[in-house]
């Protein structure tokens, strides 16, 4: 775990930086090092955000400080070897891709030099990971994408992006679980719910499960 | 119940904040002033965590079909029950039947009203503020609307409390935010660093309308990125106050709607002026003004002696 830089994050946040490129070698430390913290069941400890190379903690500093939480963390660590990590799950999504439900397709045509047949084929025969979940509740960040499908985000964000919509941005694919603003491109629709705020576990996807993408 | 007669431009039910799910993305959507929601907490006799109403804009109305107390805090407001006046940040009685309005607000954005009765909101992951993007939370996961009827449980009397004039913060422009470093400042120029220091240039940013709960975003001399620097980051998480800066160079402060960002972080606006953020609208004046860690320690110790001496009202 030398590899682990700590730094403060703001006033109640303590950073953890694991690397600084995407690659499934520092996701798996992430991830790894997520389920160490949650195991641990600190009140101290408000939030955990995990993502593609940090840990990001928001603690209550009217109970600690960092100072005391990063050593209380340093010295408990040496348990991280023999936690336990639940088994990532695998999820199937159906998506209609292209015309009416991906409105950026023709863009990433025209980028990548593909047909749209190609497009769905490559983005579709891939198993993806989920680096983190978030920005809004059950975004999955997946990749990583074949390069063949790289595509810049918008350079205006929409307003408005349709719940469901499958977006492309860089080397990442993700799924919109709410309307929302959005600058991904977006290449086809699910109809596959991604978060429930009435049922336990809330998300479908958590950090490290695996998706793939099934086209109608 | 009460009923709402006029919602204003967005009035919907706040708590402390959706904690322990940012994970899966859940933001906190709390209450925007913290230190307003708590007084009002006091003031009524709750626990922190008890619904309140988060309001913007002037002549919202409602009306109490019980005999209950109620209070305002947050921005200044002239409110009246009736035709009489009431005093913010103070319980005032209301009987039933009357009609509670705020005609004008005077200093500030947001206001919030609580009553001496529980609102009946729905609890998701253990809150009752609403995620106005996601729908849910709060009064069916959206804002007030006309003719809305909201039942209150357990309505008793609240006493007298008020908050002494001297602990009510000033809401007054034009806005200094202090900041300290962030993540990327290093990916600043130098001059763009330097003019967060001084105070006789003109470093001054105005809100814009694209303002909304999600975040700020300011426009003014762009924030320059040093040559050659990187100006978006891995997406990573991110905590309320961080003052993001996209390639555009015009920052947006991001509130309480988001846990993931890849925009280069020029700052976290400190805790002590962050409940600040609540008050800032469309066209206001705002200038940042970067402190060291122990400077904003010191701030926020000052800060929570305001929130004793406010507790002990």
């Amino acid at each position: 775990m030398n590899t682990m830089n700590w730094t403060r994050y703001g006033e109640e946040g303590i950073r953890i930086v694991f690397g600084n490129t995407v690659s499934a070698d520092v996701h798996e430390k992430v991830r790894r090092y997520y389920f160490f913290l949650k195991s641990l069941h600190l009140q101290e400890i408000i939030d955990v955000i995990p993502s593609f190379t940090t840990c990001i903690i928001y603690f209550n500093d009217q109970m600690t400080d960092a100072d005391t939480l990063i050593a209380n963390l340093q010295e408990k660590e040496r348990a991280l070897p023999e936690i336990a990590i639940p088994a990532p799950a695998t999820h199937t999504i159906p998506v209609m891709y292209g015309g009416q439900y991906g409105p950026d397709m023709e863009f990433v045509c025209s980028y990548a030099g593909l047909t749209p047949d190609e497009v769905i084929e490559i983005h579709s025969g891939t198993v993806y990971t989920v680096f983190a979940v978030g920005f809004i509740p059950g975004f999955p960040y997946m990749g990583t994408l074949d390069k063949r499908l790289f595509v810049p985000r918008l350079e205006v964000p929409r307003l408005k992006v349709n719940e469901g919509s499958v977006g492309l941005a860089q080397l990442q694919t993700g799924i919109y679980s709410f309307e929302s603003p959005g600058g991904w491109r977006i290449i086809g629709k699910t109809d596959r719910r991604l978060f429930d705020h009435g049922q336990e576990p809330y998300s479908l996807m958590k950090i490290g499960d695996q998706a793939r993408f099934v086209p109608l | 119940m009460i009923e709402v007669i006029n919602p204003a431009w967005l009035s919907m039910v706040v708590d402390g904040g959706r904690y322990g799910h940012a994970d899966i993305g859940m933001p906190p959507s709390s209450a925007l002033d913290r230190y307003a929601y708590t007084a009002l907490c006091r003031l009524l006799g709750y626990a922190a965590g008890m619904p309140a109403i988060e309001v913007m804009g002037h002549d919202f109305s409602l009306k109490v079909n019980t005999d209950l107390s109620c209070a305002f805090t947050g921005a200044r407001v002239a409110a009246f029950v009736d035709s009489v006046p009431i005093a913010p940040w103070k319980v005032f009685k209301v009987k039933a039947g009357s009609t509670v309005r705020v005609k004008e607000v005077t200093e500030g954005l947001r206001y919030y009203i609580g009553f001496s009765g529980i609102i009946v909101a729905e609890k998701v992951a253990g809150s009752f503020t609403t995620n106005l993007e996601c729908r849910f939370g709060g009064y069916f996961g959206r804002p007030f609307m006309k003719g809305d009827r909201v039942a209150l449980k357990d309505v008793r009397d609240a006493g007298e409390r008020s908050i002494d004039e001297s602990l009510i913060p000033s809401m007054k422009g034009p806005h200094v935010l202090r900041i300290i470093d962030g993540e990327e400042a290093g990916s600043f120029a130098t001059e763009t660093l330097k003019s967060l220091f001084e105070t006789d240039e003109d470093p001054w940013y105005k809100v814009t309308t694209k303002t909304n709960r999600t975040g700020i975003r300011l426009e003014g001399r762009p924030l320059e990125f040093r040559e050659g620097a990187d100006q978006s980051i891995i997406s990573e998480g991110i905590l309320p106050g961080v003052v993001q800066v996209p390639g555009s160079g015009q920052p947006i402060i991001v509130l309480y709607e988001r846990t993931i960002g890849g925009y280069a972080r020029i700052g976290h606006v400190i805790k002590a002026d962050r409940d600040l953020l609540a008050h800032l609208k469309p066209l206001d004046k705002v200038r940042f003004q970067r402190v060291a860690r122990e400077e904003a320690e010191r701030l926020w110790s000052e800060k929570t002696a305001w929130y004793d001496a406010m507790l002990r009202q």
